[in-house]
């Protein structure tokens, strides 16, 4: 007999391919030839296949990367019929999607929309044709503006643009001009991102060489709550950390399930899945992953199973993250009194600062709150 | 008694000391291959690890020399700094020669020459010995003209060796035997034993490191304590060859060692002289002095929950350290720990160390004080080490702290400089004299609080390490203290209040909020960091808050890293006091109480 899980899951696609290697990006990427494409689509199919025992009921299915929109439509395709017959996708499932801007072409957003993606995250990173050369990104701002206007006319429910803010040296009015074209463009959701230098990275490289030099943190601070004022004043509402949107039905129903333990299968290289109180996640390198189902092994590298303090831990880390907060009612309820505890004199402390909004039992971040929303967990933990 | 040789090892750091005491172990078969293990003679961990001996330690080794005779030679290993400089004296008086050890490539440097000041100061007989000769760039040439310009010793007759390499080992052996005077002493006379130091067994109390001067130790004998007076019976005797070698009695000239029933090494004074109760000597042998704590500093543990493990380490570690005192004090700030006196800011270091590593205890120390005599208007007098305990200024008739009479051996160049610093650190009547020509002692009254905090690393660096420093207590005079409080978002930090002279206050308040302001990380708000002077801010840092964090995504493939990552920050939260509405790290009590010299 199948247990099925209450809540319905999400489903992650991870598609490693990119055209180029961005010099910031700590993600699992690759950049390979037809073959590999054709490899990773046999192995998907056989994960794919193989993960219909978890017995979990997809409402949203999301391709992320790497590119996605570097595939095909027909190699999409044949990934959500894999999808569909295996394993148990609602009719009405959200579908979302990465986009890099050089994919956009009217063609390829009537054939994304003809494959029922309704939710289009467009990789925008900057509308300055100097910050993109910066980033390494081969499309110019014009061709940002204008697949934005593609995906628009082409139907998208939402249509999200993910910006870079505190490049070096950037200033308020750069950042200012930003999220005004954002606003202009009339997408509806932005996911904006403070530029992190990580090892390993170009970037990271170069930050050691010392030519490279992220931006102070006052000037982070003075950019991120910005973009809540000035997205706030266009009705928009931050609702997580690093995302916006035009109206509560424009946020992502995907990733809010990153943030609230709500069952997730992630499929392909790198993708982590978690179910109850189980984490996994794949073989980071996208050739280790294939060889791995091609030889009929495990394509996982790691599992964990999360203690009640872990999961009590990670629901306050990733509560206190979103604009719904948390309710400490029902955290005690689900956690008990011992586990969920909080620093109860801090917690009066963040509020009175102003960075929390005490309501009851629900705590939630303010804006000055998400800025420091790291700090946050720490300091309301005993 | 002829055949007796007692000797040190003089040396700079680095220059291969344990290495050589380790040859000579092994050349003599003082160890098994299986047993031995570098550096044998520093048996804890934290004497392996800096490269310092703490305690004294020693090993009678036998050799059979060229000549046919076979040897007694007791190697006695010292200490080497100030804060044990009584220690360091004892040994010496226990010994008859001493190897002054040069690395070929060195040459000498400055430790060596003020090592070689004490060891004459003892008259001691000196062999050089020219180590590490295999290196390439040894320049034994070099290093002999050196020996002989800046030590004014005989070098050529110097012996050459590499202690690592087992080059050598005979000559040295050979030239202890043939150049080292034998003990002088009668055995038949009236006890003279020296305690030079003092190690704890857990099974038999305190073990007594002596040489014995005049007379003989036998088991049976009753024993006294000429300064204690305390009698005791003596239980065994022996050897000390890495492990205890019971032997029926110990003559003049020997070196052993002593058990007598005495529970802990607390119960003795090193330097104390051992005779016999039936047959007494007329006189202690000289030098004696009580080893007294001159610097206080209140013990807290990081986490209150470990208060009664440091209740266990200190009892503990005073069995082994006779100079340790301890005794309860708290702390609004940081709850209950223990008021502790060392005998100077290195062997608080090392109980801070010891305390650490061998019982795992995370702590936070105040600021070090000497004593202060107090006189209040109503004409009683207290002794004050604490600042806690220091009265309400306008009740204060009169202060006085102790001074010092310091004496610095360096070599004539520097004399301007360490007079420079003798001034600084209030020093009065500072004079010098020609020991030889080239050699200079100085000497000056100073009041002990300026001198125990980072007087001999300053001196050290002024002299670029060629001056030697030792101390005696003089008197009380009248001084101007003050307390400086140090206040956290208005919070006053007990554990930071000091004493401290008037015409330095206003500068150690500012210093101390400088180190807090880099070492309190910032935190949601902004934080005001006030140094104060009965009641009268005289310096403020301000930390500002914090505002923006490193918010990377979060999607499905962070959240176990980046629960990780803040889980293993939440634990740091464990480490920090609260002081108020504030965070601050054990780091910041650290860092505030490192000298300021940088500044």
């Amino acid at each position: 007999m199948i247990i099925r899980e209450v809540k319905p899951a999400g489903l992650y696609i991870h598609v490693p391919f990119c055209s180029s290697v961005c010099p910031y990006c700590d993600f699992a990427v690759t950049i390979a030839g037809a073959d590999r494409r054709s490899a990773y689509l046999d192995a998907l199919d056989r994960e794919v296949a193989g993960s219909a025992d978890h017995g979990l009921r997809f409402d949203t299915v999301y391709f992320g990367g790497g590119t996605p929109s570097s595939l095909a439509p027909d190699q999409l395709a044949r990934i959500l019929a894999t999808i569909n017959a295996r394993l148990d996708l609602a009719p009405d499932a959200t579908r979302h999607i990465e986009i890099n801007p050089d994919d956009v072409s009217r063609a390829a957003a009537a054939a994304w929309r003809e494959l029922d993606f309704t939710f289009a995250s467009l990789g925008v990173q900057s509308f300055s044709d100097e910050v993109l050369g910066f980033l390494g990104r081969r499309h110019g701002a014009a061709d940002a503006r204008r697949a934005a206007g593609t995906l628009l006319e082409a139907g998208f429910t939402t249509v999200s643009v993910d910006l870079i803010f505190g490049l070096p040296g950037q200033t308020a009015d750069d950042w200012r001009r930003q999220l005004e074209t954002v606003l202009e463009l009339g997408v509806h959701h932005l996911s904006c991102y403070q530029l992190t230098i990580h090892d390993g990275t170009v970037f990271g490289r170069r930050h050691a060489l010392g030519e490279l030099r992220e931006l102070d943190e006052d000037g982070q601070a003075d950019l991120y709550l910005m973009t809540h004022e000035i997205l706030g004043g266009a009705g928009w509402e931050g609702y997580e950390v690093s995302n916006f949107a035009a109206g509560a039905d424009h946020r992502s129903r995907h990733n809010r399930k990153y943030w609230d333990h709500t069952p997730y299968l992630g499929l392909g290289p790198s993708a982590h899945s978690f179910v109850g109180r189980r984490r996994w996640w794949n073989q980071r390198k996208s050739r280790l992953w294939t060889a791995a189902i091609e030889e009929d092994r495990s394509p996982i590298e790691g599992r964990e199973t999360l203690s009640d303090a872990e999961l009590f831990f990670e629901a306050v880390m990733l509560g206190l993250r979103t604009a719904d907060g948390i309710d400490r009612d029902a955290l005690q309820r689900r956690f008990g009194d011992e586990v969920a505890a909080f620093d109860e004199p801090a917690v009066e402390r963040l509020a009175e600062s102003g960075h929390l909004l005490v309501d009851g039992a629900r705590i939630r971040p303010s804006s000055k709150g998400m800025a420091v929303a790291e700090g946050l967990v720490r300091t309301v933990l005993p | 008694m002829d055949n007796v040789r007692s000797f040190c090892i003089i040396a700079h750091i680095d220059h291969g000391k344990s290495t050589l005491a380790d040859r000579l172990i092994q050349f003599c078969g003082g160890v098994e291959e299986r047993d031995f293990r570098d550096q044998i003679l520093d048996s804890m961990d934290i004497e392996r690890e800096r490269g310092i001996t703490i305690k004294s330690n020693t090993v009678t080794l036998s050799y059979t020399a060229k000549n046919g005779e076979t040897y007694q030679l007791n190697l006695i290993d010292t200490p080497g700094h100030v804060d044990f400089s009584h220690e360091v004296r004892r040994s010496l008086m226990s010994c008859e020669g001493a190897l002054l050890l040069v690395d070929a490539s060195q040459g000498v440097e400055a430790q060596t020459v003020a090592n070689m000041y004490l060891a004459i100061e003892h008259n001691l007989e000196l062999v050089p010995v020219i180590n590490k000769i295999d290196l390439p760039a040894a320049d034994v040439e070099r290093v002999k003209e050196e020996i002989e310009e800046d030590l004014g010793l005989d070098a050529e007759h110097a012996i050459l060796c590499s202690a690592k390499k087992g080059i050598g080992i005979e000559g040295v052996l050979e030239a202890i035997v043939a150049r080292l005077p034998a003990p002088t002493g009668d055995p038949k006379a009236p006890l003279q034993a020296l305690i030079f130091d003092a190690q704890y067994d857990p099974y038999r109390g305190a073990v007594l490191l002596v040489r014995v001067m005049q007379g003989t130790l036998r088991p049976g004998q009753r024993l006294v304590l000429m300064h204690t007076e305390i009698e005791h019976e003596l239980e065994e005797v022996g050897l000390l060859q890495l492990k205890k070698v019971k032997v029926p009695k110990l003559e003049a000239g020997s070196v052993g060692y002593v058990i007598a029933g005495i529970r802990s090494v607390s119960d003795i004074n090193v330097g104390d002289t051992i005779t016999d109760a039936d047959n007494p000597a007329e006189k202690p042998l000289p030098g004696y002095k009580e080893a007294k704590p001159v610097v206080f500093s209140s013990v807290y543990p990081m986490s209150t929950e470990e208060y009664p493990e440091l209740v266990k380490a200190l009892e503990k570690l005073k069995l082994n350290d006779a100079a340790l005192t301890y005794e309860k004090d708290s702390s609004a700030a940081l709850g209950f720990g223990f008021r502790c006196g060392f005998l100077g800011l290195l062997h608080l270091e090392v109980v801070q160390e010891r305390l650490r590593r061998e019982y795992d205890l995370s702590l936070i120390l105040s600021a070090p004080s000497v004593r202060y005599r107090v006189t209040t208007t109503d004409g009683n007098t207290t002794w004050v080490d604490n600042p806690s305990y220091f009265p309400n200024p306008a009740e204060i008739e009169r202060t006085e702290e102790p001074f010092i009479k310091a004496a610095v051996m360096m070599p004539e160049r520097y004399v301007g400089a360490v007079m420079e610093l003798c001034r600084e650190r209030r020093g009065e009547k500072t004079t010098f004299t020609y020991l030889a020509v080239g050699r200079v002692e100085l000497t000056s009254e100073m009041p002990l609080a300026e001198v125990v905090f980072d007087f001999n690393d300053r001196l050290k660096s002024t002299t670029q390490g060629y001056g030697s420093f030792d101390y005696e207590m003089l008197d009380y005079r009248d001084t101007d203290l003050v307390k400086v409080d140090i206040l956290v978002n208005a919070e006053p930090v007990d554990a930071l209040s000091q004493l401290v002279h008037r015409d330095r206050a206003r500068m150690r308040a500012l210093h101390y909020c400088e180190r807090l302001e880099d070492t309190i990380p910032r935190q949601q708000f902004k934080i005001a960091i006030q140094g104060a002077i009965g009641g009268e801010i005289v310096a403020r840092k301000t930390i500002n808050a914090y505002r923006k964090d490193v918010t990377a995504k979060c999607y499905g493939g962070d959240i176990s890293r980046k629960r990780k990552l803040l889980e293993k920050q939440k634990k740091g939260k464990k480490r920090m006091k609260m002081v108020g509405s504030v965070e601050i790290p054990q780091s910041a009590f650290v860092a505030v109480l490192k000298t300021d010299r940088e500044k």
